[in-house]
């Protein structure tokens, strides 16, 4: 026998009338498969009102309680959502603050960059004109260094095949004749000189 | 015994021989003109100096050189000097000798280089006009030189007539 059972006769044989309940092995049998009999229900109905009465008395104010909590809760939820949703807001439009400024920033870097390199490269100019201004008056310089040297060398080599060819021409017009000439007037002139050494 | 001191010792050595054989003119004009061709000869200057010729053999050259044309005494005295190992010294030991024997006639040493070989009434000539030109006696020494091309230069002491082509020709460069 189940424990169900055991309590269902239990409850009938405490109950009033319960005896007059069809009862077998298998439990009570009532006539209406719905409502139960008259006996059990006003009872049964009293004893619910009786529990509900004390649930409505006891635990209401607990659940009325949690409910409340939970609503403020859920409340405090929805609120701070609103403040996140503020904040991402704030975050939001400071963020796109911050993007504005640094779109201005970086103009100004390259507007900046783009100064300096012009800069850098004015000077890069103006110091490559410099240069190559020195550069076309040392060549300028050298050129006519050169030009002098070259002149120079010229004139020097033009004396010394002048001196070759006097020095060739003189030997071959030099005979006997000339030589004995020459040594006629050394002897001439030195004997008609007085003095030459004391 | 120093350069100068061997020097000056075999030019008294020298001398004193020629003047003994009585040919110090002679030897002492051939001593001269040797000199002078050892100078200008690269070829003679470097047999006579190699120390890897043995002494015999170089005197043999000398003598081959100068036989027949000087006399024996030059060439026994060329010999000598070329034995003993100074052959580098014959310019200053020849030098040193006329020096000395100019010197001892009261004569002044007249070097006189020329392109070509003077005659003998020229050098007469030559002679008394260097004479005149000095006032001095002189010791007439004529070198025959190509370089001078033509003319001639007279050295007597520290003084120097140059009346050479060489040196015109010098002069004529140096203005070119």
């Amino acid at each position: 026998m189940s424990l169900f059972t055991t309590a269902t006769i239990a409850a009938g044989r405490l109950l009033p009338g319960s005896e007059e309940i069809p009862f077998d092995d298998k439990g009570y049998i009532t006539p209406d498969p719905i409502f139960p009999p008259l006996k059990e229900l006003v009872p049964g109905t009293l004893a619910s009102i009786i529990v509900f009465s004390l649930l409505v008395w006891k635990a209401g104010p607990i659940i009325k309680k949690s409910l409340a909590d939970r609503t403020a809760r859920i409340q405090k939820e929805l609120d701070d959502s609103a403040a996140a949703k503020v904040a991402a807001q704030d975050e939001a439009a400071r963020i796109r603050q911050a993007q504005g400024d640094i779109d201005s920033e970086r103009s100004r870097l390259y507007a900046e960059a783009e100064a300096q390199a012009e800069a850098v490269l004015a000077d890069g100019r103006a110091r490559l004109a410099a240069e190559i201004a020195e550069l076309e008056a040392r060549a300028e310089a050298d050129i006519a260094s050169a030009a002098g040297r070259g002149t120079d060398e010229l004139r020097a080599e033009i004396a010394k095949h002048s001196g070759f060819a006097v020095d060739a021409i003189v030997r071959d017009t030099l005979d006997g004749a000339a030589q004995q000439e020459l040594i006629e007037n050394f002897i001439a002139r030195v004997g008609a000189s007085q003095g030459v050494a004391s | 015994m120093s350069g100068d001191a061997m020097i000056e010792g075999y030019a008294r050595a020298l001398f004193e021989v020629a003047r003994a054989e009585g040919t110090l003119d002679e030897v002492e004009d051939e001593l001269f003109r040797f000199a002078r061709s050892y100078e200008s000869s690269d070829s003679l200057r470097n047999v006579l100096t190699d120390e890897h010729i043995p002494a015999e053999k170089r005197q043999a050259i000398v003598e081959d050189l100068l036989g027949g044309k000087t006399t024996t005494t030059t060439i026994q005295l060329v010999s000598m000097v070329v034995g003993s190992g100074h052959s580098r010294d014959i310019p200053a030991i020849v030098d040193s000798l006329v020096a000395r024997a100019s010197s001892a006639k009261q004569l002044d040493v007249a070097e006189v280089r020329t392109a070509v070989e003077l005659t003998d009434d020229q050098r007469a000539r030559l002679k008394a006009a260097l004479e005149n030109a000095t006032g001095k006696s002189i010791n007439l020494k004529t070198i025959v030189d190509p370089s001078v091309v033509g003319g001639v230069v007279a050295t007597i002491g520290d003084t120097v007539i140059d009346d050479t082509v060489r040196t015109r020709i010098e002069q004529l460069k140096s203005r070119l």
